[in-house]
């Protein structure tokens, strides 16, 4: 089954980047008859009715979440999340670098709905260079008075910054990000209140992620009936899906939402090398508990991969096949996760930096099956506990993994505390790069 | 306040009433059941749910919740012991001792440690952890008093949060990130601020510990003993821990009405000096070790001579029966009229802007939409006061309006704020008196300042808060009248907004209450008028007086022409200095009373917003220091007029036999955190006395001499520049080095930059200085510190203007 | 690797370094004037372009503290790292203390709060890369500077020379580009292990690094041809 193009249509189109390109696309048609014709309380009830579920991880209705804010005079804002830095995602930097105006005119139709005057755009540090095109292109919109005081003379307001971090993962998370955004350290709030009452200078907040708002245009031209007929009830619309580890074809690939999760890791993106195969998968970056091989042909829906225990989260597959060593991989994915904690609630910050030490123990050939135990345990007194789910992100995916390869796990120990084991070896075989396709 | 209604919730089983929007680990007390707490601390502000030691169990809601940041609702139901809830607890202190060393044995905290009970109580009893846990350097100094071990810092955030939105010196901070996170400063520099000992009290493990008391004591060989402290006129309710008759730290012993729980420096470490070796602890005659019969008796004997030429000053450091009897002394058995005090204001104003139906509350400014601020600094005068206003303006969303000659600590969070030159603050006070009155305001060089602030005021929602200086000098009078006027016109009323008033001495206002003015007696009571302060210099270097009693009044330092005060009491035949320390006042003195330490008085004092508060012995008195309203009563007694007091409270009833609104107060109704005179029945007893109405209020200043390129001379108090810093050991770093600040134009304009060693003169005498520039001062001015040890700026009186040259 | 903290060397040192002495010394040399509060702009001498770099930053917002991390990137740009310096000039145009600047840099991994070497090499060693060679590049770039490769997997290492930071990153969202490197804020992928000297030697002599792996130059990884779907018909929006 082939990607269906939505968000990514004419994406090859190398002009498709600059106001005048979008334009012969049609661009901005959406935001022109929002902002004359449209009412923002139906523009928010079509979101609504169109199913669209968030596409930065938690996956709750676009429109109810702007429906949360209260109507009427106010400072209120629009956050678009494009911090994107969980691993395995790269969706939102390549809709940003090469569709920038799809994002801006959906940013600018959410301010519409939900009447906010302010909206800013908090993009990572690490995207530089996508941050530069977002600027140009945010300038071309000024000019185009697409963004401005008086939208399309509509008599509406909608001024936006780019704001970009610097480094620091937990930043994607909305309250953290309103933190960073307020210049702050990114740590998350309390919630409740939640961003939609009070948010960003204590203002109602609504914080979308890139992709959700590039959705939007769309939604306004064809309508919520249009977005509906694809993907599943639960889970209309197209992804943009990251697929990345060993398959022969990394890439970002839009699909309708259901498909077999075996067809874009096999079929779009290539599988693993010859005569490999998949151990293990992440469904959704790398805090969604990993899956089988034998959970290959799980439809690519939210609700599927939520029935499977595991999640469709930001929508990024990360593949290992049978040459990686599960233990390396744990480790690899809790040092993350403590490296990125904000430090700011106990169980997180002690958690993950524990769980780490544990896990590098394994390694040294220092631990014993007693410790998986304990890993075991210590991940799921994470679970549940901290301020925000960044802790629930590494016990999530690691405690699958030791459940999961348990065996293993007591393998690795076993080998790595053999007497003249060494420092054991868990470095990946050589494998050949990638053949990512060039643009002439 | 608005009334919230009280709700029924159901925690473990047991029914408890609580107020609607209190959070859960608060009402769950009620019902007598703990929940473990470690960054919960309502004083810093909300909740930041942080430390995850608080989940509950909430029925209807799947996951476990943090108690500290759940608002109550009726008909609640919450689980504070269930499976679920215990391992979470297990697990938020295993995390916890992860990282935290096991050094109970030699921590400071143990005994009175949070973590050390809840991780008893709350904790899983076994470790699973067999990794190192991290290191740094302990117990590395974060300041001169204060030492911060981070292997032990459980990462709360209280410490940093009281830096940034309790002080706002936002000086410590966290830096890094996650589990490497710590608390330091900028650079590692020291943390230097003027309430940064409140972080050791926060701090709920022993990561921040007092220089000062670290392993001096075990919390089981301590006592805790309840006073007030007495340092400055905030007058914060305190606990002094007591180890072998010494007062080895003082503690917080919150009153929200006075001052919210926190304590300054000054405060927090000044109590070295009552054990300090450099105390006067027996009587002196001469100079010589004398005992009491014989110094009382001599006394009398000097002083009875003197008749009507003998006068009185009475300090801020006074109990109101210390106060009282000394007037007493003076105008009763000496039959002189010269009783005031070093906080002299001119009796009429101060006794109408003393009116019950005016005085605010402390408190209220959390209630009130705006407060005016005016001709004070608070955070060097009155620091908690500082807080408290910080306090309303960020929780509170107080309107704070502040009009002085220097900038404050303040004009960050005010609305607005006005500059006048030292010298005008009469000036300026009339203008804005005008601005608000009904009748169009004269011409006046303060007049678009006036308007802006007015425009900041609304009648009935306002507080004025009124620095004590403005009554000071030549012109107080006129100020204070003006002040009067602008009260009027605002309606402040304890209804509606409020005054009260920002002294320099601590207890200034129980003083004048007592009867320490000239005129004016006990209750305001109008009396023969006597001299003022000024006069009482002149009479006593002209021989027109024969002599002084200074009780706790230093006047050659604290007072202005100290020099002139020198002269003066030397010239006196006879100077009684009662005085816990050697000071420029008691060499001159031939009769020396040893003092009580504010620590082993007894008595009462009145707080600037009328709380009557008891100072209760803590320690004992050293050697042969006595009780000194005792030392007055046999003094009195001596000049034949008997007292019939014997002990502290019989001086009080005595003092509410003559002060009408005092009428009837017992220790025991003040009790532990006071009453506010105003609150009590015999408050309506008050009269607001006839001292002659102030003279009408002019726009006219006097003009004074001011030579072409000269500076206005202003000079204000630092809240180091004292005594409290010269005689406690840890403090000393802080007393200033005496500085001229000046704005940037007029440093260029004289070509001096930051740091240049000036002299500071004007006709004929001067001060050597440091300039420093500061962008937010007016123009046109050199302000210069008072009561430093050394290049006191009191050493100019009247001086309006000085010439500065480079040394 | 392993995890040590990161701290800095002074505050990791025994617990038993400090005599008695030595902790009485360096109390006494403590000063009032040493605490650091909000500077006043005469007390540093900013460079005019920084000072209105920083100002505009401020003018953007509806509260001018959204400026710092903008300020911190100014600062950065202008001094190669957020130097005390540079973050006491911030400090004193935005009216803010010195230690909360710092505490925000010190928050952040792009900020260095020590000197770094002048061009920055980022190298994902997260899941994916990883998986296909993160590791072996990242030493790769350590061989071709003389960074030292054990601190360059922890906290990042400058070259002898100061020519190179190097540093083993997180993943950087370009997993597609897998093994990549972020050099001087730009992506490149995906790499082999030869590709690190050949980088260096190009940014040595001012050249582009790797310009045909440049990310710009990647199209979208693209599957099969899609099939006409009726649904996009006349739906011709970007
Ligand atoms: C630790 C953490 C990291 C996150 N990172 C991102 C991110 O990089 N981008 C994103 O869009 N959402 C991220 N999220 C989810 C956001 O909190 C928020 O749910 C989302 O941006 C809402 O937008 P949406 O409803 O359009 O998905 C993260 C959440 C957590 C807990
Ligand atoms: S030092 Fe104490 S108060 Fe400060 S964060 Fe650490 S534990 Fe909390
Ligand atoms: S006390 Fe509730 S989270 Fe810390």
């Amino acid at each position: 089954m082939p990607e269906t193009r939505v968000l990514f249509r004419h994406i090859d189109d190398p002009q498709l980047a600059t106001i005048e390109g979008y334009r012969r696309h049609d661009g901005y048609k959406a935001l022109e008859r929002a902002f004359r014709e449209l009412d923002p309380s139906d523009l928010l009830a079509a979101f609504e009715d169109s199913g669209l579920r968030g596409r930065g991880g938690a996956g709750f209705s676009m429109g109810k979440k702007g429906s949360f804010l209260p109507r009427g005079e106010m400072r209120k804002y629009v956050c678009c999340n494009a911090d994107e830095s969980e691993p395995g995602a790269f969706k939102d930097r390549e809709l940003m670098m090469k569709n920038p105006h799809q994002l801006i005119e959906g940013v600018a139709i959410a301010s519409l709905a939900v009447g906010a005057s302010h909206a800013f755009i908090f993009i990572r540090g690490e995207y530089w260079e996508v941050a530069d095109i977002l600027d140009r292109a945010v300038a071309e919109a000024y000019e185009a008075n697409y963004l401005g005081p008086n939208v399309v003379n509509s008599g509406a307001k909608v001024e936006l910054v780019v704001h970009r971090g610097a480094g620091a993962y937990i930043c994607g998370e909305e309250t953290a990000l309103l933190d960073a955004l307020e210049g702050k350290r990114g740590n998350p709030r309390l919630k409740p209140p939640f961003p939609a009452i009070e948010g960003l200078y204590g203002g109602p907040t609504l914080i979308n992620n890139v992709e959700t708002l590039s959705n939007l245009p769309h939604i306004v031209n064809n309508g919520a009936n249009w977005f509906k007929s694809f993907g599943t009830e639960q889970s209309p619309g197209t992804k943009v899906v990251s697929v990345s580890g060993c398959v022969e074809r990394p890439g970002n690939y839009e699909v309708e939402l259901g498909i077999p999760s075996r067809e874009l890791i096999f079929d779009l993106a290539g599988g693993p090398a010859e005569d490999r195969r998949v151990k293990a998968w992440f469904p959704g970056g790398s805090s969604s508990p990993v899956l089988t091989e034998a959970e290959l042909d799980l439809p690519y829906t939210f609700e599927d991969l939520a029935e499977a225990g595991s999640m469709l989260g930001s929508g990024s597959i990360i593949v290992a096949d049978d040459t990686v060593s599960v233990p390396e991989l744990a480790l690899r994915t809790a040092r993350f996760y403590h490296h990125e904690s904000c430090g700011k609630c106990t169980p997180c910050r002690e958690g993950t930096n524990w769980t780490v030490k544990m896990l590098e123990r394994i390694t040294r050939g220092e631990a014993t099956p007693m410790d998986l135990e304990i890993i075991a345990s210590v991940q799921e007194n994470i679970i549940g506990h901290c301020l925000c789910v960044l802790g629930d992100s590494m016990a999530m995916p690691v405690g699958a993994m030791v459940a999961k390869f348990r065996d293993e796990f007591e393998a690795a120990i076993e080998a790595a505390r053999r007497p003249g084991a060494g420092d054991f070896d868990l470095s990946p075989i050589d494998r050949p790069l990638t053949t990512g396709v060039s643009a002439p | 306040m608005n009334e919230r209604p009280q709700v029924t919730l159901v925690v473990d089983g047991l029914e408890v009433q609580a107020t609607e929007g209190e959070m859960l680990v608060d009402a769950a007390k009620g019902g007598d059941v703990e929940i473990p707490v470690f960054c919960y601390e309502p004083k810093l502000g909300g909740p930041v749910g942080a430390c995850r030691m608080c989940l509950v169990e909430i029925e209807g809601i799947p996951k476990l919740q943090t108690a500290c940041s759940t608002p109550i609702r009726d008909g609640m139901v919450v689980y504070t012991g269930t499976d679920r809830v215990v391992e979470a607890q297990n697990a938020v202190v295993e995390f916890l001792l992860v990282n935290h060393p096991l050094d109970c044995p030699v921590c400071d905290k143990g005994g009175e440690c949070p973590l050390q009970d809840i991780a008893l109580g709350w904790g899983p009893g076994r470790s699973r952890v067999t990794d190192p846990k991290r290191h740094f350097r302990k117990p590395a100094p974060l300041s001169p008093l204060v030492r911060i071990d981070r292997e032990r810092c459980i990462l709360c955030y209280r410490c940093v949060r009281f830096s940034q939105e309790v002080a706002e010196d936002e000086q410590l901070q966290l830096l890094e990130r996650g589990a490497s996170s710590y608390v330091g400063t900028f650079d590692e520099r020291p943390y230097i601020a003027p309430f940064h000992g409140n972080i050791i009290e926060l701090c709920p493990v022993g990561a921040l510990t007092a220089e000062a008391y670290r392993f001096r004591a075990r919390p089981w060989d301590i006592e805790d003993a309840g006073s007030i402290c007495t340092l400055c006129p905030s007058q914060c309710n305190v606990k002094f821990t007591v180890r072998d008759e010494r007062v080895q730290r003082v503690l917080a012993r919150d009153n929200h009405e006075v001052d919210n729980g926190w304590l300054c420096d000054k405060g927090r470490f000044g109590f070295q000096m009552i054990s300090s070796e450099e105390r006067i602890t027996t009587p002196r005659l001469n100079g010589n070790r004398a005992d009491w019969p014989t110094t009382v008796a001599t006394a009398a004997q000097r002083l009875g001579s003197g008749e009507r030429r003998i006068a009185a000053i009475v300090g801020g450091q006074v109990s109101n029966e210390e106060a009282y009897l000394v007037q007493r002394i003076v105008r009763g058995a000496l039959g002189s009229p010269h009783v005031t005090s070093a906080d002299e204001l001119p009796a009429g104003p101060v006794a109408r802007l003393s009116a019950p139906e005016l005085g605010a509350a402390i408190s209220e400014i959390e209630s009130v939409e705006s407060v005016l601020l005016i001709g004070a600094d608070p955070l060097n005068s009155m620091p908690i006061l500082d807080l408290r206003l910080r306090k309303a303006v960020r929780h509170s969303g107080l309107r704070l309006v502040v009009a002085s000659e220097r900038p404050t600590a303040l004009d960050g969070g005010a609305e607005e704020t006005a500059r006048y030159a030292p010298g005008d603050s009469a000036d300026f006070l009339t203008a804005l008196a005008a601005e608000l009155g009904p009748d169009p305001a004269p011409e006046s060089p303060h007049a678009a300042d006036a308007e802006r602030l007015a425009g900041e005021l609304r009648p009935g929602k306002t507080l004025v808060i009124w620095g004590e200086r403005l009554g000071r000098g030549p012109r107080g009078e006129t100020a204070l009248g003006s002040l009067l006027e602008i009260v009027g016109a605002l309606d402040c009323s304890a209804a509606g907004g409020g005054v009260f008033s920002v002294p320099d001495g601590s207890n200034a206002r129980g003083a004048r209450e007592v009867g320490c003015l000239p005129g004016s007696g006990p209750g305001f009571a109008s009396v023969e008028d006597g001299r003022n302060l000024e006069a009482i210099k002149q009479g006593l270097t002209d021989g027109e007086l024969d002599g002084v009693i200074l009780l706790h009044a230093d006047p050659v330092r604290d007072l202005p022409d100290g020099p002139g005060w020198a002269r003066a009491l030397n010239r006196a035949r006879t100077v009684l200095s009662i005085s816990c320390f050697e000071d420029a006042s008691t060499k001159a003195a031939d009769v020396v009373f040893p003092a009580e330490a504010y620590a082993e008085k007894e008595g009462t004092v009145t707080h600037p917003d009328g709380r009557l508060q008891r100072l209760r012995p803590s320690v004992p008195h050293p050697d042969d220091v006595r009780p000194i309203w005792q030392a007055l009563a046999e003094l009195a007694a001596a000049l034949g007029h008997e007292t019939e007091i014997d002990s502290a409270p019989e001086a009080l009833d005595a003092i509410g036999a003559e002060v009408p609104f005092y009428a009837g107060l017992t220790p025991e109704e003040i009790g532990g955190t006071g009453v506010r005179w105003q609150d009590r029945p015999e408050a309506s007893a008050w009269a607001t006395p006839d001292h002659g109405s102030p003279e009408a209020a002019t726009a006219a200043s006097d003009p004074g001499t001011e030579p072409a390129e000269g500076l206005r001379l202003g000079t204000y108090r630092d809240l180091w520049a004292g005594e409290v810093t010269d005689r406690n050991v840890a403090l000393r770093f802080l007393a200033p080095e005496q500085r001229v600040e000046l704005a940037p134009a007029d440093a260029e304009r004289l070509g001096l930059g930051d740091g240049d060693e000036v002299e500071v003169r004007s006709n004929g005498t001067g001060v050597r200085a440091r300039v420093q520039l500061r962008e937010r001062l007016r123009p046109g001015a050199a302000y210069l510190i008072e009561g430093t040890a050394t290049d006191n700026a009191n050493v100019f009186s009247r001086v309006r203007s000085v010439e500065i040259e480079k040394r | 690797m392993s995890s040590e903290f990161r701290q800095p060397a002074h505050l990791i040192a025994p617990t038993d370094d400090l005599t008695a002495g030595e902790r009485r010394r360096l109390i006494e040399s403590m000063r009032p004037s040493d605490a650091e509060g909000v500077p006043e702009l005469h007390e540093v001498d900013i460079p005019d372009e920084l000072r209105e770099q920083i100002e505009e930053m401020m003018s953007r917002y509806p509260q001018l503290r959204s400026a710092s991390i903008p300020a911190l990137w100014a600062v950065q740009r202008h001094y190669g790292w957020c130097s005390p310096e540079g973050i006491r000039q911030a400090a004193a145009v935005m009216g803010v203390t010195p230690a909360y600047l710092q505490s925000v840099a010190s928050f952040y991994d792009l900020f260095a709060t020590e000197p770094v070497g002048r061009h920055r090499v980022l190298v994902c060693t997260n899941i994916s890369c990883w998986m296909r060679g993160g590791d072996g590049l990242l030493e790769a770039f350590c061989e071709a500077s003389g960074a030292d490769a054990h601190e360059a997997s922890h906290h990042g290492a400058s070259s002898p020379d100061g020519e190179f930071f190097v540093k083993g990153f997180e993943c950087l969202g370009a997993c597609d580009l897998a093994p990549m490197a972020s050099i001087d804020a730009r992506y490149y992928g995906p790499l082999d292990d030869d590709d690190a000297a050949a980088a260096l030697d190009a940014l040595r002599s001012g050249a582009e690094p790797l310009p045909d792996k440049a990310l710009p130059k990647r199209a979208a990884a693209g599957g099969p041809e899609p099939t006409p779907d009726p649904r996009l018909e006349g739906t011709d929006v970007a």
